[in-house]
């Protein structure tokens, strides 16, 4: 553990040395709470459901892409991956440190978000379960598009490359999960749409816990696929050595 | 400490390395030397653990590279062939991440000390790794390689890039290390290894060609001898002169010196005592001598000379 320890301050601190971070979480910050500020003053309503109806594709289109890119490209890209992956650490290890790493600048920025929260406390009287609910979903969510994006910026030395595909994968995973987009496709393929918004959307899981129900189904594969992905990080890397 | 057995790497349909074989005993410096793309760094990330091996098995203090890779990991010091820096961290920052993943916990200060004085960093411990020279970046990487104290090190190409004084630098710190631990460096340059290695590995096509001493190597692409001498006399005399020495297999006449004056290579056969044959024939016809000595093959000649002689160029 302490051993995930020393890499996850590494590259937690990594995120701080070039203004990339910063840019991004400003970004994040404001594009969300602007987003919201919108519906806020057009519906008048002390609560948060269209910050939470938003955030899935700004995470997974920008904000999740963009601090997941450098996780394992910049070490490609480097050469710092052979020290690595030499030093007397077990991959999972690595993986596991640095996915907290991530995990953590997530939170960061989410937090730039709490504002919202505090502001609609002295406005007016929110109902907090859903408010907590849809933090808790999207650390959830965050947790499993970060996975994704470390297991694919492993492949690619090109921090770019990293942030397009991540981006597609987890803006796929997002948009299949809105309904009307799998009533398009099944217009194509009958029964595909559905099946894909069953099996394979986000939304609909993000959806559950943000209204204040905690399906522990949803919970359950929130984990279960961050932890797979990060598995599967650890597998790739061990298996480019043959 | 280091053992190589039939060692085979494939990437896709090309063969990195063939049966490569070799074993290292503890204490000795090891030049491994070859042209670039002949398999060098190939075999030293097979056995740092990087790349894992097609077939053949290789082990380094005992233990498996594929079985036990973290104890392999924690014996070895490995500075690779691009040197693996992260720009935005300062030197001492960089130290002290290698020595937490290092696990040196209470050995850290004195390790720590240690490297920087042996690797002459001082000046450059506030500075951040992307704006240092070249050599700096080196010198930070061997530190890297060095603060655990390894028993072995694995030194992929040290010195390409760097001045002569720094490479005399590095050499002398290798130098230092050396009998207290088990030291594979590789280069394309044999002169940098000619001195300092008390073996030579020669890789070629992912094949072990030459394993010796350097005098070892050079006596065997060696096949003959050759002097050089330069009289003043008329060039017919000097061949009728030279051309019933016993052992002579050939000569060619130097097209540079100057009118009136002879300048010939004689190559021989090393049994044959040329010299002395030479020194009666000069004092029989009282040439005046301008230029007289023995041949020895150059390093880069030598070294052309080992990694082709597979192909039969010889």
């Amino acid at each position: 553990m302490n051993d995930t320890g020393v890499i996850f301050r590494r590259e937690f601190r990594a995120y701080f040395y070039s203004p990339i971070a910063y840019v991004f979480s400003v970004i994040f910050i404001v594009l969300n709470s602007s987003l919201y500020m919108f519906h806020f003053f057009f519906m008048g309503n002390a609560d948060m459901r269209s910050f939470f109806s938003t955030l899935p594709l700004v995470l997974g289109l920008v904000f999740i892409p963009a601090i997941s890119m450098r996780l394992w490209s910049e070490e490609n890209k480097l050469g710092t991956v052979e020290l690595l992956l030499t030093l007397p650490i077990k991959t999972e290890h690595i993986v596991l440190g640095k996915y907290l790493a991530s995990l953590a600048f997530y939170l960061v920025a989410l937090a730039g978000t709490l504002t919202i929260p505090v502001l609609l406390l002295i406005l007016g009287r929110p109902d907090f379960g859903p408010i907590l609910g849809g933090y808790f979903g999207s650390v959830l969510l965050g947790g499993f598009f970060l996975a994704i994006g470390i297991f694919i910026s492993s492949f690619f030395s090109d921090q770019i490359v990293s942030l397009i595909i991540t981006s597609l994968v987890c803006g796929f995973l997002t948009l299949i999960g809105w309904q009307y987009v799998p009533m398009v496709i099944d217009g194509w393929i009958p029964g595909l749409g559905e099946f894909m918004y069953n099996y394979i959307g986000v939304t609909r899981h993000f959806n559950d816990i943000e209204r204040g129900v905690i399906d522990i189904r949803s919970v359950i594969y929130f984990l279960s696929f961050t932890a797979l992905f990060l598995y599967l990080n650890a597998k790739a890397l061990e298996r480019r050595k043959f | 400490m280091i053992e190589l057995n039939n060692v085979c790497k494939d990437y896709g349909d090309t063969k990195a390395l063939k049966n490569v074989s070799f074993s290292v005993k503890k204490g000795e410096i090891i030049g491994f030397v070859g042209p670039n793309g002949a398999g060098k760094t190939t075999t030293m990330k097979i056995i740092t653990t990087y790349t894992a091996q097609t077939s053949g098995t290789a082990s380094v203090g005992g233990y498996d590279v594929l079985e036990d890779p973290l104890n392999v990991r924690r014996i070895i010091g490995y500075l690779p062939e691009k040197v693996p820096l992260y720009d935005d961290m300062l030197v001492s920052e960089y130290l002290t991440f290698i020595g937490e993943a290092r696990h040196l916990n209470g050995r850290f200060r004195e390790r720590y000390d240690w490297v920087i004085e042996a690797c002459g960093l001082e000046s450059a411990l506030a500075k951040k790794i992307g704006v240092l020279s070249k050599g700096f970046r080196q010198r930070t990487c061997l530190a890297q390689a060095l603060i655990h104290d390894p028993e072995v090190l694995i030194l992929d190409e040290p010195t390409s890039g760097l001045d002569p004084i720094q490479i005399i630098g590095i050499r002398n710190l290798i130098r230092d290390l050396a009998h207290e631990k088990t030291i594979i460096l590789s280069t394309h340059i044999l002169p940098e290894v000619a001195n300092v290695a008390d073996r030579i590995l020669v890789i070629n096509d992912g094949e072990i060609v030459g394993n010796g001493s350097f005098d070892e190597l050079i006596s065997k692409v060696t096949s003959k001898g050759s002097v050089y001498i330069a009289v003043r006399s008329a060039k017919k005399d000097f061949e009728t002169a030279v051309k019933d020495l016993p052992g002579i297999s050939d000569l060619s006449y130097d097209s540079t010196t100057p009118r009136g004056v002879v300048g010939c290579h004689l190559y021989h056969n090393p049994k044959d005592d040329i010299v002395a044959a030479l020194n009666r024939i000069i004092r029989d016809r009282k040439w005046d001598v301008l230029e007289f000595h023995r041949e020895r093959l150059s390093l880069e000649e030598s070294f052309i000379r080992l990694t082709r002689s597979q192909g039969g160029v010889s």
